[in-house]
């Protein structure tokens, strides 16, 4: 599979009054073309930083890539000039974010808002103008297309005016129109109910199955990644610690951050309630030495709190960072 | 706790929004009782009926035998000791201007728990029952501590009244999965060891798989299925529950086989302010038929405490 995007040892700082928030601490992340890639980990953990990373769209200051490359197609994102990015996230790249309120522009209808998209990403992409029957012909297909009922209604409404299952169907609209190869979903479905999360799941999924976009899926939730992506990478304070195919990482779980993570999750079958991880993610003013999940480590050997472990192999694209598994 | 008819609307420009229509339940001294539903199934409105925050529009509620169907300035105090809540925001359940030494100090005041000389020995011990530290929190606000402490902050005001009936509002769905297990564990503990019932309401129905005893589902301010919790994930009757069920994401396949097989799941809760006639259910229904779209069913016990408000049962018959 050829490679769509590479981050390589990306680190990113944020600059307070404290000091400098040291978040990303060497991210390395490969994604595939047409390949579906889940990314998992606690509120805090550098998920969205990464994501925003890749976007270009991390407001610099506060924030500072502080080490690192990204490279998609083989061009490194973080040289290029503003005009070569801004031509990336209107045709090649797009995301869906958390809050589908806070993404879309209140004061604008969302046909406004779906016409700049597909306008801009034709341009981007084609180098072709439409006109305006076009693009209103394509906001319904597209809006039909993620299952919104009565789209021609919803174009000349606003945002307000819908439930939160409606507007993050609206983002997910505005990511595919365009979105040619890489979409990032950022816990896309954190907000809504269970019943509508699997509606737009599995849409989502149809959709990705019809136009073959390599997508990048964050969540909190084990469970939601388990049922879309081929591969998953675990993030713990700035770390990848673990990266597996999602069906080897479910059935061995490696890492003792990933395998309390994983009892921490209530089953049905009923298994009652793990203690959860002791401690809380470290400060990321003073991040602990060495590995960074050691003071919550139930193994934690005194290498652990020297060097940061590098990710080792255990098996076929299964790669994990954590001494105890170096041979 | 019993609740018998309970109503709760509100009278909007719109319209009446009937967030609680009908709705009648109990909770047994010292059980875990799951009250469980979508965003806007009215499950908040029972609790806050229920502490008092609400008057109720219609029927009543019975608390150890006694109507407490008054709003929260008319109660008696000793029932405001008895009877409190954890709500699902600890950001902005807490007064960021005060210190958690202050806020744990207010309801002992107000409720004369101690003497000025030993609020605060008292102080201390609620935040050790919580596992925070009395020395670290005592004199820190709100804005410095994280989310879970910040609900551990919640739950040690809430007991500091020395209540036997807790109300818990999602008191998790805020958090991080490992830091609900933390505070999960935390709660069963003191369940323990201070005899408190809870009225546990969520979301989330596989942590009512591990945690409660008897679960109450709602759609639409009505409830549609009670259940004790094994009967309720091994044999579920409603198709909206069947629905609930096979939306949850899995991490296991054991948890897969679980899941009702081929639910097609459609459309959204609709508003209180139009209720559609008949069933409330009945527009995203799998099963429906022509009487549902007309006539309200009835909730009928199908097994022993096992009831369903849906017309495929309204005969008793078991399923087909």
């Amino acid at each position: 599979m050829a490679q769509l995007l590479e981050i390589k040892n990306l680190h990113v700082g944020f600059r307070t009054f404290e000091g400098e928030l040291k978040v990303l601490n060497g991210v390395d992340m490969v994604i595939g073309e047409g390949e579906k890639v889940g990314l998992v980990g606690e509120t805090g953990c550098g998920k969205t930083t990464t994501v925003k990373s890749v976007l270009r769209v991390l407001p610099t200051p506060p924030a500072r890539i502080t080490g690192g490359e990204i490279f998609y197609r083989g061009k490194d994102i973080l040289k290029m000039k503003p005009g070569e990015i801004r031509s990336l996230r209107r045709g090649e790249m797009s995301a869906i974010f958390q809050d589908p309120l806070a993404a879309l522009n209140p004061v604008f209808t969302v046909g406004h808002q779906l016409r700049d998209v597909i306008k801009y990403s034709s341009r981007a992409r084609h180098g072709k103008h439409l006109s305006k029957k076009e693009i209103r012909d394509r906001s319904i297909a597209v809006l039909k297309e993620t299952g919104m009922p009565d789209s021609e209604r919803i174009l000349s409404n606003y945002p307000v005016q819908l439930s939160g299952g409606m507007r993050q169907r609206v983002c997910i609209s505005e990511a595919l129109s365009a979105a040619a190869r890489l979409l990032m979903a950022d816990e896309p479905t954190t907000n809504l109910d269970v019943t509508i999360q699997a509606q737009i799941l599995r849409r989502l999924n149809e959709l990705v199955a019809k136009r073959r976009p390599s997508i990048l899926l964050i969540s909190h939730s084990l469970g939601v990644v388990r049922n879309l992506t081929e591969r998953v990478y675990i993030m713990y304070a700035g770390n990848i610690v673990e990266v597996a195919r999602t069906k080897d990482l479910f059935a061995d779980p490696s890492h003792p951050y990933t395998k309390a993570l994983l009892k921490t999750v209530p089953k049905l079958t009923g298994e009652g309630i793990s203690q959860g991880i002791p401690g809380r993610i470290p400060n990321y003013l003073n991040p602990p030495e060495g590995c960074r999940f050691h003071p919550r480590c139930g193994h934690a050997m005194p290498i652990c709190k020297k060097e940061r472990p590098a990710l080792f192999i255990l098996g076929d694209s299964h790669k994990v960072a954590c001494f105890l598994y170096r041979r | 706790m019993t609740v018998e008819g309970l109503r709760k609307f509100f009278f909007t420009k719109q319209g009446t929004v009937r967030a609680v229509d009908n709705i009648s339940f109990s909770v047994k001294r010292g059980e875990i009782c799951g009250l469980v539903g979508e965003s806007g199934s009215g499950k908040t409105t029972v609790a806050h009926t229920l502490v008092g925050i609400y008057e109720p529009t219609g029927g009543r509620v019975f608390f150890k035998g006694q109507s407490i169907s008054r709003v929260f300035s008319q109660r008696a105090k000793s029932l405001k000791k008895d009877i409190r809540i954890v709500f699902q925001d600890p950001g902005s359940s807490l007064n960021p201007r005060r210190s958690i030494k202050q806020i744990l100090e207010l309801p002992l005041k107000v409720h004369r728990i101690s003497s000025n000389s030993d609020r605060m020995e008292r102080v201390k011990e609620l935040l050790r029952m919580v596992e925070l530290p009395p020395e670290d929190y005592m004199y820190k606000y709100p804005q410095a501590i994280g989310g879970g402490e910040k609900q551990m902050v919640a739950i040690a005001r809430a007991l500091a009244s020395n209540p036997s009936f807790v109300v818990l509002d999602e008191p998790t769905s805020a958090l991080d999965v490992s830091v609900q297990a933390k505070i999960i564990n935390l709660l069963m503990q003191l369940r323990q060891s201070l005899n408190l019932t809870y009225l546990f309401i969520t979301h989330d129905l596989s942590l009512m798989r591990n945690i409660a005893s008897r679960v109450v589902i709602m759609y639409l301010g009505k409830i549609s299925e009670v259940a004790p919790t094994v009967e309720f994930f091994q044999n579920p009757f409603h198709p909206y529950t069947k629905m609930l069920l096979s939306s949850i994401p899995a991490v296991s396949d054991e948890e897969e086989n679980l899941k009702p097989k081929e639910v097609i799941l459609r459309g959204e809760i609709p508003s209180p302010v139009n209720v559609p006639p008949g069933c409330s259910f009945h527009l995203r229904c799998p099963q429906k038929m022509d009487i549902c779209s007309r006539v309200d069913p009835t909730i009928v016990e199908v097994t022993k405490g096992h009831s369903v408000r849906c017309h495929l049962f309204s005969d008793r018959r078991e399923p087909t």
